[in-house]
């Protein structure tokens, strides 16, 4: 709290100014999400309770609209001469679509935050301090994509009875009520990569930190990773794609390549950090 | 030489304001309207015609109260953001113009307001006792002319306030 | 003379009298009105324990209708408070006298629906206890609130507001405080002369009385109009479609004024008839207020129409869709209702016979608010139900916790201000006193005729000619 602190403070402010906005940036952690891939079989979602801590809230309230889903598989249905509405086979012209925390680089709920309980980190990370947040939910309120969940009830008691308690997660925080919540891109993963990295006296590398849902996903459908990186798989997916940070609207060069990359509600200009590999299907 | 409080009541404003007028135009030697304070129960803009306008400096410290209130507030502002090291701002500016600009207005009007109770306060002497020979007719439609005066001049101005057909006449030794 | 704002000839011992009454020996009415609201406010506190134990979970609240009828009720008591101001302080720079005998309690409501208002960003909190955390105090962590977010911006604002408010209030009441002194007794006059702060009617304090209270008054408009503003802003400062919206500070402004006015009208026919205030609030006055709120209701639909022009022209098809979705989908009777309340109710105002007629003038001021009330609604919640997020929509009906403390809300809101007309005179005597007075000096009974006058008034014949004279 010193006029060092200020200056320096300021200094940065000048220096980020003349950069257009952005910070050097640590990590740049992604997602590329091949819709190809997806079967749509929620193991993502599940891992995600599993490591996360999720509370499960019990049919009613899920239905009530009260459930914790970091991760949710959308499922959307075709029009019915692509093969929605088949009675016979309910599956047919269904399409997934698993949606987290798009991780904006310019997002909509930092600003509005009162208590800065949600900031940008280092890593380019949209990191939550569940310790600071007053549950005000104007987050939520101004996600356009509706990736946060509040806790409406305490769930402890409820969702982990005894034994189940003892498979929680230690690594990460559970939730008490009145705290907003949401997809961390597993940020205690990434901790724990670092500090073994660290430990062994190297840089982090593609590889060292996988999310839970990316773990789990059997047709590997979901690929993590720094974009700063440009050795790592998401890295070079983004940029095969060419899917660019930053920009509200891809330049893309069409031809002669089958370019799948987008972001979404990229036209909002959040600039997240999650690119989807479009669903390529025989009409 | 003893010192008197005299005051006359009238229920006639017209008869009180020349009776003023009166002293200002010195019917009673020694006795200047800069001695009168009047008592009423209404605000009489118009009275200051006679009795001189005496000013109010009320709007100075409007004045610094929003000038203090602008510059302590975005500088408070400023300098609390420039301090608040535990949140990257994520290459968003640190010290942001326009959320201060709508903060230090706000400060802008607390401090004025607060600025301007302060003098009002010290001004109009407020917190302090009545005076002793207030009448409680004052509070209800009558007004009072108030003077502090030399021995000398209490039987002229009892005189001068009959003259203006006053109703009722107080007076005291003043400490 | 049924034109004239007042009898100029009215005793002062009489207002003196009338005012001081209208503060003693509370007949039973009053004590059944003080059980009702404390009624009322059990309801919301019984309410609020329960969530506070619980969670948000009982009001129903869910994903993604994060806000609901706190936020809606919140901006709605913030409205009611905005034209005890516009009353008070604009018509003081005017020189409009006709707002001295109405003033007093229209400012007791901004402070009092302030007060209210302020209790539902606290209520709606997921974790009340930690609210202090909006505030920017010195934390030896280095914490600080995040300046950025319109809820601190909000935190500001109400400060501001409710501090000066409540000031111009009792700066404004401190002569009519030092009557009450002169002719209470027990505890009443200890309280008084407290309050007083030995105001004893000096040139000098008259003075900077003066320049005080227009200092106040110049203060609180542009405050007034930045505090709604801010409120607007936890809307207009987000992305979503249906909150994005430029023209939203003005609007709520507007509606701000319009919901305040036609509470004015409502508290001013229920202060007249219980208090028998014939004199003081008097059918011209009313029939005054009636013309303001008419203009101001006009503003305000012509407001909610732009804001439908400027988003279906604006072509953005989120922002389009979610405007047809306020007429068509499951809000849509409410929005609908609001529109009739809103905009063709008040043209009830524009009606002398109507405006002269009490009951009446009663009865259409509380839908004028109910209007108002589900307009706010009508702005949170059907953005919340559908938005950019086709996944994300859904349709909410709030949970009785909600109710509940939303009717305590009016409970509290009523409870404070019972308190208030048996403490404080409601009607400002000193106020009338010189309304009395510069209008028996100024305005002859001629010259009230010559500017009143209308087609249907009677002819005066003998009409001196002020040309020449």
């Amino acid at each position: 709290m010193s006029l060092k602190n200020v200056l320096e403070n300021w200094s940065d402010y000048r220096k980020t100014h003349e950069q257009g906005g952005h910070h050097e940036y640590e990590h740049m952690w992604t997602l590329a999400i091949d819709l190809n891939k997806c079967t749509g079989c929620n193991a993502c979602s599940v891992a995600c309770y599993a490591e996360n801590n999720l509370a499960t809230v019990g049919k009613e309230k899920l239905h009530k609209g009260q459930g914790m889903h970091w991760l949710r598989m959308e499922r959307y249905w075709d029009e019915p001469q692509m093969g929605g509405d088949d009675a016979e086979y309910h599956e047919r012209g269904a399409s997934f679509l698993p949606m987290m925390c798009q991780h904006c680089n310019a997002a909509t709920c930092e600003p509005v935050c009162p208590v800065a309980a949600t900031y940008h980190t280092p890593d380019g990370l949209n990191a939550q301090v569940y310790n600071r947040c007053i549950g005000s939910r104007y987050c939520s309120n101004n996600c356009p994509y509706r990736l946060r969940y509040f806790n409406f009830y305490s769930y402890y008691d409820t969702s982990w009875p005894e034994p189940l308690n003892q498979q929680l997660n230690p690594d990460i925080s559970v939730r008490d009520k009145g705290v907003m919540e949401k997809c961390t891109f597993c940020v205690q993963r990434i901790r724990t990569g670092k500090d073994q990295a660290a430990s062994e006296g190297r840089e982090l590398r593609d590889g060292d930190v996988v999310t839970a849902c990316a773990q789990s996903c059997p047709t590997q459908a979901i690929v993590f990773g720094d974009m700063l990186d440009e050795e790592s798989e998401a890295a070079k997916l983004w940029a095969k794609q060419q899917v660019e940070l930053g920009p509200y609207e891809q330049k893309k060069d069409k031809e002669g390549s089958e370019l799948r990359g987008y972001r979404v509600l990229e036209a909002l200009n959040t600039d997240p950090c999650v690119m989807y590999l479009d669903r390529v299907r025989e009409a | 030489m003893r010192r008197y409080y005299v005051m006359g009541l009238f229920s006639n404003f017209e008869e009180a304001f020349s009776t003023i007028s009166d002293i200002r135009h010195h019917a009673v030697p020694g006795v200047s309207v800069d001695d009168v304070t009047l008592k009423s129960p209404i605000e009489h803009p118009e009275i200051e015609e006679i009795l001189g306008d005496r000013g109010s400096p009320l709007p100075k410290f409007a004045l610094f109260g929003a000038i203090f209130g602008m510059i302590f507030g975005f500088l408070f502002l400023a300098s609390a953001q420039a301090t608040f090291l535990v949140q990257p701002a994520g290459g968003k500016a640190v010290i942001t113009l326009p959320s201060n600009i709508v903060l230090s207005y706000e400060m802008l009007i607390l401090f004025a307001v607060l600025s301007t109770i302060v003098g009002f306060v010290i001004n109009a002497r407020l917190f302090t006792r009545r005076h002793p020979l207030y009448s409680e007719k004052v509070s209800l439609d009558q007004v009072g002319v108030l003077l502090e005066l030399d021995e000398k001049s209490v039987e002229p101005m009892k005189e001068l306030f009959k003259k203006h057909k006053v109703l009722e006449i107080r007076e005291e030794v003043a400490e | 003379m049924h034109t004239k704002d007042i009898n100029e000839n009215i005793a002062w011992a009489k207002i003196n009298e009338d005012v001081l009454r209208s503060m003693e020996n509370p007949r039973v009415g009053y004590w059944v009105a003080v059980a009702a609201c404390i009624l009322m406010v059990s309801c919301a506190v019984l309410a609020e324990i329960y969530q506070y134990q619980v969670g948000m979970g009982p009001s129903n609240l869910n994903w993604p209708h994060m806000w609901d009828l706190y936020i809606a009720t919140f901006v709605f008591w913030i409205g009611m408070s905005h034209s005890g101001t516009l009353l008070s302080a604009i018509l003081h720079i005017i020189g409009a006298d006709w707002r001295k005998p109405i003033y007093r309690f229209a400012e007791a409501m901004t402070t009092f629906s302030l007060l209210t208002a302020g209790l539902f960003p606290i209520i709606h909190l997921g974790r009340v206890w930690n609210m202090y955390w909006v505030l920017p105090y010195v934390s030896d962590r280095g914490i600080w609130p995040n300046f950025r977010s319109p809820l601190i911006w909000d935190a500001f604002a109400i400060t501001t507001y409710l501090t000066s408010s409540a000031m111009f209030l009792f700066i404004g009441m401190i002569p009519d405080l030092a009557i009450c002194r002169d002719n209470a007794r027990g505890w009443r006059q200890k309280l008084y002369t407290v309050l007083s702060l030995g105001w004893q009617g000096d040139d000098r304090q008259w003075r900077h009385f003066r320049r005080i209270y227009l200092l106040m008054a110049c203060f609180l408009i542009p405050l007034a109009v930045s505090v709604h503003s801010i409120v607007s802003a936890d809307f207009a400062m987000s992305i979503m479609p249906g909150w994005h919206i430029t023209s939203f500070p003005p609007y709520f402004v507007a509606g701000a004024l319009y919901s305040g006015c036609a509470a004015i009208i409502t508290l001013f026919i229920i202060l007249r008839y219980f208090f028998r205030f014939e004199e003081y609030m008097t059918i011209p006055i009313l029939e005054k207020t009636c013309k303001l709120t008419f203009a101001i209701a006009m503003v305000w639909s012509y407001l909610t129409l732009v804001e439908f022009a400027s988003v279906w022209y604006g072509h953005d098809m989120a922002s389009k869709e979610a405007l047809i979705a306020r007429f068509t989908g499951a809000y849509a009777p409410f929005f609908w209702v609001m529109l009739f309340c809103g905009i063709v109710a008040p043209f009830g105002l524009a009606f002398e016979r109507m405006r002269r007629h009490l009951p009446t003038m009663f009865v259409l001021s509380l839908i004028l608010n109910v209007g108002m009330w589900l307009e706010r609604w009508m702005i949170v919640t059907p953005t919340l139900e559908s938005s950019y997020y086709p996944f994300a929509f859904d349709t909410m009906w709030p949970g009785i916790v909600q109710w509940a403390i939303v009717f305590g809300s009016f409970g509290w809101f009523g409870l404070l201000f019972l308190i208030f007309v048996k403490v404080f005179p409601s009607v400002s005597m000193y106020e009338v006193k010189e309304m009395v007075f510069h209008r028996r000096h100024y305005h002859s009974e001629e010259q009230a005729v010559k500017f009143h006058r209308r087609a249907t008034d009677r002819q005066l014949t003998d009409q001196p000619g002020t040309e020449g004279a």
